[in-house]
């Protein structure tokens, strides 16, 4: 077919509905706030590794949706997270990214979470312990008992990450949320404790789902040579492509022939607990999360979006926390190649997401994104991107399709195509 | 591009002078680390890799290393022997990069020398401009230039016959906000 005059440009694909979203929910303004207020403010978010903050009195910072977060670990070994925010006159608390509560601060005890400003203090259950001059200034009518921090939902699960809810009644426990998706991999995760051994960030202009969607769609890895050499056979084209509840996928496992590129070697001898060797399974978690095995080491990318079209991604590399240093070493090695700043596919996947920002930008014209291949629900089907954009139209009650219209169920098309 | 010039012009660093003693021989061989780290810079610059491997020694081993106050831990961000540079480098056409070339500003700060002249260490820092091509929208971006990274070269040298090869170069970078990243030696 010829190219297009704009009115055939921005005429419907010949797709049901639902194989495309409109452009307009990655580019306006409005509709990104009400996502931080829809979803991002009421569904779990790992918010780091519990091995942070390995010790009694560590801490961690971090936000969801614009509100600062704080993550400690108490002296009764339990993680919990609070607003960082002080209830007298709303400074943060604690201004660096991580740390131990066991030094003095030069305006507080040690043990303690200080604000810096006017010197009330904190304890690791976020209960208020000091204000200063509180006679003086509030005789009896504010205590230490009115002004403790805000609390928030916390658990440690799924391997060892930290898990946040800003809603105090989330409409499913994390248990609920996750279990299924993480289901084949549960047992690996658990198996013993893990440990994070890499940690960067990037801050590109793009919107959140658009990450979220390249993490959800291997069609893109025509643009990984390493993944064409070391992946494209039967067994590849075979991987599932499965959804579960609450948006989440998982790609299903396959053996990746590493020595296929060359200077690279097999991970059979590291792999992940009960796992065959070099597997690779992905799991995408509903808002924009991602864990990420090849067979020796896992990836997690947690989005934080800033704009619509701006996102923080942070990427984290993990082992076992009993690795030996050259165990360590060789895992580091495995997910740098592939997974690091400077490794093959990260680049390319970044380019990729910054390449699609560039034409939808806030005010730019609204255009048909696709995501309508059915392929079995195998590994080039896009039904991992359908399934989620169905979950984001019924938190927003906005149709991904057309967001000025309200949220309708899309009549699944999935099995009659994949026959 | 002005290289050919621009390497004569530093190569006057380490010409021979006559009249040798034992610091003589010292401040030329120092003099030489220096050339060759500079050389480097140019090379890395012009994306002429296998000259710039060939600076480098059989057991050349080059490692970008970052710490992380977010997790508390050293880490490594690439590292490889002088065979997986040399792979990684020779496979880069195969692979998708950003084309936005990257202009190193390097000073050498110590050059010591080992007592018995056979190795060295230098110490120099480096900022990294990425100038611009793709950019996000290279309409808009394409020709300015942006700091890409701050950090330090600890390189060790083997002193030969023929001048000082790296033989090792850890790149500490400050960064842990990496955005695109590279798929360049640093
Ligand atoms: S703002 Fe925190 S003590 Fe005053
Ligand atoms: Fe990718």
């Amino acid at each position: 077919m010829v190219a297009k005059t704009h009115e055939q440009w921005l005429a419907n694909p010949p797709l049901a509905s639902g194989e495309w979203i409109d452009s307009r929910i990655y580019s306006d303004q409005g509709i990104f706030e009400e996502e931080l207020d829809k979803i991002f403010k009421h569904t779990w978010i790992p918010v780091c590794h519990e091995s942070e903050l390995a010790k009694p009195y560590d801490f961690r910072t971090t936000s969801i949706a614009r509100e600062p977060i704080i993550v400690t670990r108490g002296p009764d070994n339990v993680v919990r997270a609070f607003l960082n925010v002080c209830p007298h006159r709303g400074m943060l608390i604690e201004r660096r990214p991580s740390g131990s509560f066991m030094e003095a601060q030069p305006s507080g005890n040690p043990k303690r979470m200080t604000c810096m400003f006017h010197a009330w203090q904190f304890d690791m259950k976020g209960n208020c312990v000091y204000i200063s001059r509180e006679k003086e200034g509030f005789q009896d009518r504010l205590t230490k008992e009115d002004v403790g921090l805000r609390r928030l939902r916390c658990e440690v699960k799924f391997g060892g990450f930290v898990w946040v809810n800003l809603d105090d009644n989330p409409v499913a426990s994390l248990e609920d949320w996750a279990a299924d998706a993480f289901g084949a991999l549960r047992k690996t995760l658990d198996a013993e404790p893990l440990e994070v051994f890499h940690y960067h960030k990037a801050i590109v202009s793009t919107n959140y789902k658009l990450w979220h969607d390249t993490n959800c769609e291997f069609y893109h890895d025509f643009m990984h040579y390493h993944n064409r050499v070391t992946g494209f056979n039967d067994a590849y084209f075979a991987r599932k492509n499965e959804a579960f509840n609450h948006g989440h996928i998982q790609v299903g496992t396959f053996e990746v022939n590493y020595d296929q590129y060359e200077g690279f070697e097999s991970r059979a001898g590291l792999s992940f607990p009960h796992l065959p060797p070099n597997q690779w399974y992905m799991v995408d978690l509903f808002p924009g999360m991602n864990f990420n095995l090849r067979g020796s080491a896992l990836r997690c990318d947690i989005v934080t979006p800033i704009g619509p079209n701006k996102v923080m991604i942070e990427f984290r590399g993990l082992g076992l926390k009993k690795d030996t240093p050259e165990e360590r070493e060789t895992r580091i090695n495995h997910h740098n190649s592939i997974w690091g700043p400077f490794g093959r596919n990260l680049h390319e996947d970044l380019i990729g997401v910054t390449g699609q920002g560039s034409t939808t930008l806030p005010g730019s014209e609204s255009r048909r994104v696709l995501h309508g291949r059915h392929e079995n629900q195998t590994i080039h089907d896009e039904n991992g991107m359908r399934h989620y954009y169905e979950e984001w139209s019924r938190w927003m009650n906005r149709m991904a399709s057309d967001p000025s219209k309200p949220f309708t169920a899309e009549r699944h098309v999935e099995v009659a195509a994949a026959e | 591009m002005n290289t050919e010039k621009t390497i004569e012009a530093l190569s006057y660093l380490s010409a021979p002078r006559g009249g040798i003693s034992m610091a003589q021989n010292g401040a030329d061989m120092a003099a030489k680390v220096r050339d060759t780290i500079y050389r480097a810079t140019i090379m890395l610059d012009d994306q002429r890799w296998d000259d710039w491997l060939n600076l480098c020694h059989d057991d050349f081993h080059y490692a970008i290393k970052s710490f992380s106050p977010e997790i508390n831990k050293d880490m490594t961000y690439l590292q490889g022997k002088r065979k997986d540079i040399a792979n990684l480098i020779r496979l880069l056409p195969k692979h998708n990069t950003d084309h936005s070339p990257l202009r190193r500003h390097t000073s050498v700060y110590t050059v010591d020398l080992a007592d018995d002249g056979r190795s060295a260490t230098a110490v120099s820092s480096f900022v990294v401009y990425q100038n611009l091509l793709d950019g996000i929208n290279s309409h808009i971006d394409s020709g300015e230039s942006r700091l890409f990274l701050v950090g330090k070269y600890y390189d060790t040298f083997s002193v030969e016959d023929d001048g000082p090869k790296f033989l090792k170069r850890e790149v500490r970078i400050d960064e842990r906000r990496l955005d695109k990243g590279s798929h360049w030696p640093i």
